[in-house]
């Protein structure tokens, strides 16, 4: 799946072109795969199709694959925990904290990002090039990785700050029943992120439909949208009352095919994964779908580090919360060499303080008991306190609640759940006609 | 006898038994076993790669983790990634297959005006020493990545970068142009800016191999300096163009940098940008692999007529 939250590249302006430049990188075969392919190969669909489309109303319950560890095994002495995620999508303060915290067994850590997307991690997985700890993979590709195999299940034993710490949804998340292989990492919603120099809080809200203002020809050149389908369909079956967001009917997706088509007529848009966080507080947007992960570390993107410069950051997500709202995931990889140190920083990450910490660099927010819209807004984070070159920042910037993710969001709110492949096809299809950019004229 | 041809027969002297009884006998297979290096280069690096994509596009998808299965036998080969993706390429592809064509037209054709006046100029307005100069200038911009060139301009492009401060000071335009606000001209410069060196280089080397004498005739029948360029010249450094317009426009075919970096409009997606898209979409990758079949095929025109037009040329000689 192109572009989500965890494809966002690193702070530094550097990843960007990193993650891209790699990114013609085709997904190799594997060596199972090739080996595979000397027989007599065949693309039936999955016995496991229903496990593989999970809903928050058909939830899943994934097969165990083997037993967890013992809740007695022995934390490995002078190991290093390999971390397989995005780039910068950890805040190396907290992996410090870590590692300095399990001194007595003389750990270090290494950060493994050689991925451009979950497919090609998925493909690296698959086919034994990695050997990882720790992997925080996106909810569609949990159950692909459970029912293939690749995932071990978690000892709970283990991992007590769960319970303790987090919101009950993800007690038994529908896409993991039991969470037998995840844990949640962080949370987000995805609404709308515009200049307030340009367009005022009372604007966008004041609409009758707030969507709209990325079809307005008042923005035109400067509206911009995610190089990811799921994201940019989803924005144009929202604004036309389309609720489905996984929707398989063909009448739903003509609607958004026909609104993306004339969008690019009327406004020109611009597609790129790093348009929120970036390029918008920069000023190369007047606004831009985003995800509130973006928008709450868009501050440290800004042309000059002052609050004055943090104010022209706006955001907007529906009042009534009906939008979509979503997570990713923290697992250990079924080949795992630590496997116990790896519960250990499971349950460190679920920790409140140390969760908070890496919300203040990462800028998505942790599902933490403790967390809600008045502190998340007048609390300053770790890390704006440590940059001296910045004027403080809170976790979120006040003017911007709609990003904070509230636990009663996941009651109203819409989760972005894997297709069917059939039905990925015709989505992806309506992307690819925007790609095109044929205008609405034909 | 001439010096060149007794080193001639010296030559064959040492390299041919039959025809140098007492010189160094070499075995048959000597002179083209120094092929093989090249041959080994080319199985690993262009003939089994392109297969990959052969098998890709002609394979399966694994059912659970919707990662893409290469068939190697030709006979389990399946076509239905095939007949999709050239279902799009002639409906709703369509358009992205006539800009990426006006683009790489255009492109190449400002690549060559300014590439042939720099390359005429290098090879024969200056001296020695300054060609090598000039040559190294030329050349430097390789030592660069591409994408920190493409970076580079996106600054300078900004509303507030050089560019437009320098157009505004100028008054050659009153307000700064949004240059990466989604236009062809920018993406068409950008191709232009990342591929000219590949012009200059391979005209300098054919406008400098020109003899001088055939010049200095020209001139003596009477020809202006301008008349001289275009009946002696220009003619003469055909075979130049040629190659240089082939190889310029076959890297701009299949570029989607420059337009992901210095656009991301739609309404300027090129080819690239499709097969880069598929590229890193869940299960798309066997689409992918037909659209770079499909590039590959349409690229093979222009190779074929460079080829037909160079051998043409030969057999004039």
């Amino acid at each position: 799946m192109t572009g989500h939250p965890r494809e966002r590249p690193s702070r530094l302006s550097r990843r960007d072109f990193l993650r891209r430049s790699a990114g013609t990188a085709v997904a190799l075969p594997s060596m199972s795969a090739i080996l595979a392919a000397c027989s007599k190969p065949g693309s039936e669909p999955a016995r496991e199709a229903d496990l593989l489309v999970p809903r928050p109303d058909s939830p899943v319950t994934l097969p165990m694959n083997g037993d967890p560890i013992p809740a007695d095994t022995p934390i490995e002495d002078g190991a290093e925990l390999l971390i397989y995620n995005w780039d910068a999508y950890l805040y190396k303060a907290v992996l410090r904290r870590f590692v300095e915290e399990y001194s007595d067994h003389d750990i270090t850590f290494r950060a493994i990002t050689t991925f451009n997307n979950m497919d090609e991690a998925v493909a690296k997985m698959q086919a034994g090039q990695i050997e990882a700890d720790v992997f925080f993979p996106t909810i569609d590709v949990v159950p692909r990785l459970a029912v293939a195999g690749l995932l071990q299940p978690l000892n709970h034993e283990l991992i007590p700050n769960l319970e303790a710490n987090v919101w009950p949804v993800y007690q038994n998340p529908y896409y993991d029943q039991q969470w037998r292989y995840t844990v949640p990492y962080v949370v987000y919603n995805t609404g709308i992120a515009y200049r307030r120099d340009i367009v005022s809080d009372d604007e966008i809200r004041s609409l009758d439909n707030p969507y709209d203002i990325l079809w307005d020809p008042a923005h035109e050149d400067r509206v911009g949208v995610y190089n990811s389908y799921r994201d940019t369909i989803q924005t144009a079956l929202l604004r036309n009352g389309i609720e489905d967001i996984n929707t398989d009917r063909q009448a739903d997706l003509d609607v958004a095919r026909e609104d993306l088509l004339e969008m690019i007529d009327l406004v020109n848009p611009r597609d790129s994964i790093n348009g929120a966080y970036k390029l918008l507080p920069r000023g190369d947007f007047d606004v831009h779908i985003s995800w509130s992960g973006d928008i709450a570390a868009g501050w440290g993107y800004v042309n000059e580090y002052t609050r004055a410069e943090y104010e022209k950051l706006g955001y907007w997500f529906p009042e009534d919360r009906r939008g979509n709202v979503d997570n990713d995931c923290i697992a250990i990889p079924a080949n795992a060499p630590h496997p116990r140190l790896a519960h250990e920083f499971i349950n460190f990450m679920l920790d409140f303080q140390n969760a908070m910490d890496n919300f203040s660099w990462v800028g998505y927010q942790p599902p933490q008991n403790e967390t809600d819209v008045s502190s998340l807004t007048s609390t300053e984070g770790l890390y704006s306190q440590v940059s001296g070159w910045a004027e403080p920042a809170e976790y979120v910037l006040p003017w911007m609640s709609d990003a904070v993710i509230r636990r009663e969001d996941f009651d109203v709110g819409f989760r972005q759940a894997p297709l069917a492949p059939e039905v990925d096809d015709r989505w992806h299809e309506v992307w690819q006609q925007y790609k095109a950019g044929v205008d609405a004229s034909g | 006898m001439s010096t060149r041809r007794a080193e001639r027969q010296r030559i064959r002297r040492l390299t041919e038994p039959e025809a140098a009884p007492g010189g160094v006998n070499l075995p048959r297979w000597f002179w083209p076993s120094f092929t093989l290096p090249g041959i080994v280069w080319l199985l690993l690096f262009f003939v089994l790669p392109l297969y990959t994509v052969i098998a890709i596009a002609f394979g399966t998808v694994d059912p659970v983790l919707r990662t893409p299965i290469p068939v190697w036998q030709p006979w389990w080969w399946t076509t239905s990634h095939m007949t999709e993706a050239l279902d799009k390429a002639f409906g709703i592809f369509s358009p992205v297959y006539v800009r990426t064509f006006l683009y790489v037209v255009v492109a190449s054709a400002i690549s060559l005006v300014l590439g042939y006046a720099v390359a005429y100029f290098v090879a024969r307005h200056t001296s020695r020493r300054k060609r090598a100069l000039l040559l190294i200038l030329l050349i430097s911009p390789f030592w660069i990545s591409y994408l920190m060139r493409m970076l580079a301009w996106i600054n300078l492009l900004q509303p507030e970068g050089y560019v437009n401060e320098i157009l505004t000071f100028l008054h050659i335009t009153p307000e700064p142009i949004g240059w990466l606000e989604g236009r062809s001209i920018t993406v068409i410069l950008g191709l232009v800016y990342g591929y000219i060196p590949y012009m200059i280089l391979p005209l300098y080397a054919f406008l400098d191999r020109i003899d001088q004498n055939v010049l200095e005739a020209g001139r003596d029948l009477g020809g202006s300096p301008v008349s001289t360029f275009f009946r002696v010249t220009l003619p003469l450094s055909r075979p130049g163009i040629l190659a240089s317009l082939v190889i310029v426009s076959l890297p701009m075919f299949g570029d989607y940098f420059t337009n992901t970096m210095l656009s991301g409009s739609p309404n300027t997606t090129m080819i690239g940008n499709l097969i880069d898209d598929s590229i890193n979409t869940t299960g798309q990758q066997a689409e992918a692999a037909v659209l770079i079949l499909i590039l590959m095929v349409i690229l093979i025109v222009p190779i074929w007529y460079y080829l037909r037009s160079t051998a043409k040329a030969a057999e004039a000689r």
